[in-house]
């Protein structure tokens, strides 16, 4: 029997639906994971004749689900209701799943750890003294809590991959195009993505099968040319030098493990990873600085009141509505716009997107899926500055790749070191999720992922 | 004059789509503030554009009848600048791949025809509109995310003049394919220029940029204006400042507005939102029958081919409709001079009686061939002739059925016409005798008798020369 079946028809029954919410208030509390939870989701009786009949289910704060606050995880979007629903929670809508909650982030998907949250930080299930990841750690951190089956959460370098890999749970970031980004707040569009957070292969898949296909609201959506064919060869990493050392063991063991399922590993070699993260931050920035410069408190969102002008206004609602990633962010992509550095970076970084593109497309010539770490280290401790943000930025590097290249990635647990979990990175060609999916069953087994100790003390699972 | 000036134009036209630029919101104008508003144009987080199939089609229409190369790609930019009434803080525009470029669009100065260059035409969504109420500002967003089509000339024109005429001969291009309705008191064409002069042989000087002229005659106004004001201050030893100047229509005078300095750095991005656009062969194909003849064009041709007055030729090239309608008439064998006739004398008064234009008013090519037709062989009179273009308008006859049904068809039978004058000539034995006594002055009465008695249906240059015969002949 499929995980997910045990959640069936929890909204429609009151009494399931009570116990449910009052274990998840007693885990939250913990973990500080939601930003808004109504346990009797989005309004309407839950469709019946849905396969997804009275499910709940937590979006990202980046998500539009239609009555529920779209804060971005900002103070510039606090009190911003939603006024329509993202194609992909419609979709699941319309199975008969419900949207009750809206997960913590780093606010507008800035950050890699649920620091840089307006309200609250999240923690990590397996130990509250570190970080759930980032930039969506609150829906990470509640899907390997329990409270929910299953997220939608944004990934755009590794938002929903990195949380997952930290908190211990399966993340999801979809081939670009495959879902529709409409109802997700733009941070960097060209790499914006909505995937899945889940605890087993099976609601991954069908999650991500529900949410999937084209959608005239988003041109950039194209339809699926899905990959045939298991894995059969994967490519691995020689060099692990840069990984912490339970990391680096955990690879090598996980090597051993595809070995042992008969699967043939290759050596293979990532294309320019030493400049992956300054392209990454380019492009990334370049775009953030044009799309979040709509938030200005003229029509919606925070304004500051009794301005003089409506410049002013607009300078001011921005000065205080970001935080300092966000600014940061906005002045690097501001710079590197400028018309007479234009050629410097944005020419630049490109071509050296363009370049990651066809190395990635050449070694998927002889490997059908590629291993790589999700993130170099395990979680690490809250409100330090180690490893501080410069260095936070580099750990990203395996994450952003598949960000640059458009294509599938997929964060998948591998067991725990010092009480912490781990996590690995399987990537794909493009449309390649069938693949991905495949794999992981075969690795992973139908289980769910364990439930952090913590939680399960707390008794309650549906 | 002294020095040489150097005009380039750039107009945006609102194109008459159905929708927004970027969203399904009505792409109309007049409406309560905000009410043609969604969140994709009102800039909400999560919201995407999409191109506008319809808009495409007009622009590369446009730019394929100002001999533009084409784009096989056209790409989406942004274009970042904050103000309020510009709800993304960008502009949807095209940078880096327009629509069409390195086109030409001849104008008529006289008798004469110059050729003015186009440097490019893009596609952009226009911006909403701020309007200040004592302290406090607001903004209307129902123009926010409109689709304009913007044209940007070579400084190829060298007076108010050229301008003018430019203008008036591309709105009526505009007009003509049907993308916009070329008002510009409401905006929907709005024209801005780039102005310098120079000593003869020393190329281009520093430019200005004129903007907020909202009439041809201003644009010709608007540019001697400031070609005289940078010329006198040329004359007096200053240089001309690189700015932005607004026409003031009252005061008939430029004045500054920005200099270079508060120049924006617009930071052109391409629009990671939108896929670019490229049009198939089909696509390709359906404009050249979309293409139609232009304006300027097709008068010379009427001019040349026909003889046709110039202010006649004028006359019908303007309106699309009409001149479709002269072409086929005129290729159903009607005599293009007396088709031209019709067309601007009573086909025009009798639309303008009924308050018609030619799409909604039952007249067909057809039928104006059949009339003209009636008229020429003598079987209907010039007076009735109108009567039936008014019923060709009103009714869905054919001229010869409403003719027959009204039993205005003239008669030649001579025997009935001689009967009528015989007739006539016994009623007024006075008359008679005094014309036949020397005095003709009681012929025309005679004639109005006779045309009378037969209820308009006799043909007139028979009655004349039979009654003439009649009286003189005994």
């Amino acid at each position: 029997m499929e995980p997910l079946t045990l959640w069936q028809n929890l909204l429609r029954d009151t009494e399931r639906k009570t116990t449910w919410a009052q274990a998840l208030a007693k885990r939250d509390a913990v973990i500080r994971s939601l930003l808004e939870f109504h346990p009797d989701g989005d309004g309407d009786t839950p469709h019946s004749d849905g396969d997804l009949p009275g499910i709940p289910f937590a979006v990202d704060s980046r998500i539009a689900a239609e009555g529920f606050r779209l804060t971005c995880a900002s103070r510039m979007l606090a009190d911003f209701v939603a006024p329509y629903s993202a194609t992909a929670v419609e979709r699941l809508q319309h199975r008969g799943a419900r949207v009750v909650a809206t997960g913590n982030a780093d606010a507008f998907g800035m950050g890699a750890s649920t620091e840089n949250a307006a309200t609250s930080v999240t923690r990590n299930p397996w130990n509250t003294d570190c970080v759930a990841g980032g930039a969506s750690g609150g829906a990470a951190a509640a899907v390997a809590s329990g409270l929910v089956p299953f997220a939608l959460a944004a990934d755009t370098g590794g938002g929903l991959r990195q949380p997952a890999s930290l908190c211990g749970c399966l993340g999801l970031r979809p081939t670009y195009g495959a879902v529709s980004r409409h109802g997700l707040a733009a941070h960097a569009s060209s790499m914006d993505t909505i995937g899945v957070l889940a605890r087993d292969i099976a609601t991954l898949r069908r999650v991500y099968e529900c949410i999937a296909g084209p959608d005239e609201r988003d041109p950039t959506t194209a339809p699926p040319t899905p990959l045939a064919g298991s894995a059969q060869r994967v490519g691995v990493l020689d060099d692990l030098s840069d990984l912490s050392a339970p990391v680096a063991q955990n690879y090598r063991d996980t090597v051993a493990a595809l070995r042992d399922l008969g699967i043939e590993t290759r050596p293979v070699a990532l294309p320019l990873l030493p400049h992956a993260v300054a392209t990454y931050h380019i492009i990334a920035a370049a775009e953030a600085s044009t799309s979040l410069a709509r938030y200005t408190g003229v029509s919606y969102g925070f304004r500051q009141p009794d301005t003089a002008t409506p410049e002013e206004m607009i300078r001011q609602t921005r000065s205080l509505g970001f935080n300092d990633e966000n600014k940061l962010r906005i002045l690097l992509g501001t710079h590197a716009l400028r018309a007479e550095n234009y050629p410097r970076y944005i020419a630049r970084a490109t071509q050296a997107r363009a370049a990651i593109r066809h190395g990635m497309a050449d070694l998927f010539r002889d490997v059908d899926l590629i291993l790589t770490p999700t993130y170099p280290t395990q979680a690490f401790p809250l409100g330090t500055d180690a490893p501080h943000s410069v260095e936070r930025k580099h750990a990203d590097r395996y994450t952003i790749l598949p960000s640059l290249a458009g294509l599938p990635a997929a964060a998948f647990p591998t067991g725990t070191a010092n009480d912490l979990p781990l996590g690995l990175q399987l990537i794909a060609p493009p449309f390649g999720e069938a693949r991905l999916f495949d794999a992981l069953g075969r690795i992973l087994g139908d289980a769910p992922c364990p439930l952090p100790p913590t939680m399960t003390a707390l008794g309650g699972q549906p | 004059m002294k020095y040489q000036s150097f005009i380039g134009l750039e107009i945006h036209i609102h194109l008459l789509t159905q929708t927004k630029a970027f969203c399904a919101c009505p792409n109309q104008y007049g409406a309560p503030p905000n009410t043609h508003v969604c969140p994709i144009c009102l800039g909400y987080p999560g919201t995407l554009p999409a191109a506008n199939a319809e808009a495409m089609r007009m622009s590369y229409l446009l730019a394929r009848a100002l001999n533009c190369e084409l784009a096989a790609t056209c790409t989406f930019d942004r274009k970042n600048y904050f103000y309020p009434d510009m709800a993304k803080s960008y502009q949807l525009t095209q940078f880096f791949a327009p629509v069409g470029r390195n086109g030409w669009f001849d104008i008529s100065l006289g008798s004469e025809t110059k050729r003015i260059r186009i440097h490019d035409v893009h596609y952009e969504e226009d911006a909403g509109k701020m309007i200040h109420a004592g302290k406090h500002s607001l903004v209307d967003y129902n123009r926010a995310g409109a689709s304009l089509l913007e044209i940007v000339t070579e400084p190829d024109l060298s007076s108010g003049e050229e301008a003018e005429a430019y203008v008036r001969e591309f709105r009526r291009l505009v007009r003509h394919l049907g993308v916009c309705d070329g008002n510009m008191e409401e905006g929907s064409l709005r024209c801005d220029a780039n102005i310098s002069i120079n000593l003869p042989g020393k190329g281009l000087g520093t430019k200005t940029e004129v903007k907020n002229i909202n009439s041809a005659r201003f644009v010709r106004r608007a540019i001697a204006y400031e070609i005289n004001r940078q010329a006198a201050a040329k004359d007096n030893g200053e240089t001309i400042v690189q700015e932005t100047r607004l026409w003031d229509a009252d005061k008939g005078i430029t004045l500054p507005m920005r200099t270079k300095e508060d120049a924006h750095d617009y930071r052109y991005f391409p629009d990671p939102d939108l896929p670019p656009f490229s049009p198939d062969d089909a696509f390709l194909a359906d404009l050249e029958t979309r293409l139609c003849e232009l304006p300027l064009h097709r008068k010379q041709r009427y001019e040349r081919d026909f003889s046709i007055p110039a202010d006649t030729a004028d006359f019908l090239a303007e309106d699309q409709q009409l001149a479709q309608l002269f072409d086929d008439c005129v290729s159903l064998g009607a005599p293009p001079k007396v088709a031209a006739n019709w067309l601007a004398g009573t086909v025009q008064a009798q639309l303008k009686r009924t308050e018609r234009r030619v799409a909604d008013s039952h007249i067909s090519p057809q039928r104006l061939a059949q009339a003209i037709a009636l008229v020429e062989k003598g079987r209907l009179s010039a007076s009735r002739a109108k009567e039936v273009v008014e019923l060709i308008i009103l009714e869905d006859r054919d001229p010869e059925e409403i003719m027959t049904a009204h039993g205005w068809e003239q008669t030649s039978n001579a025997g009935e016409i001689d009967a009528w004058i015989a007739q006539v000539l016994a009623d007024n034995e006075k008359v008679v005798s005094d014309i036949r006594g020397g005095n003709p002055k009681g012929i025309a009465f005679l004639m109005g008798q006779v045309m009378k008695r037969a209820q308009g249906r006799a043909d007139a240059r028979l009655v004349k020369e039979k009654l003439e015969q009649a009286l003189t002949g005994q």
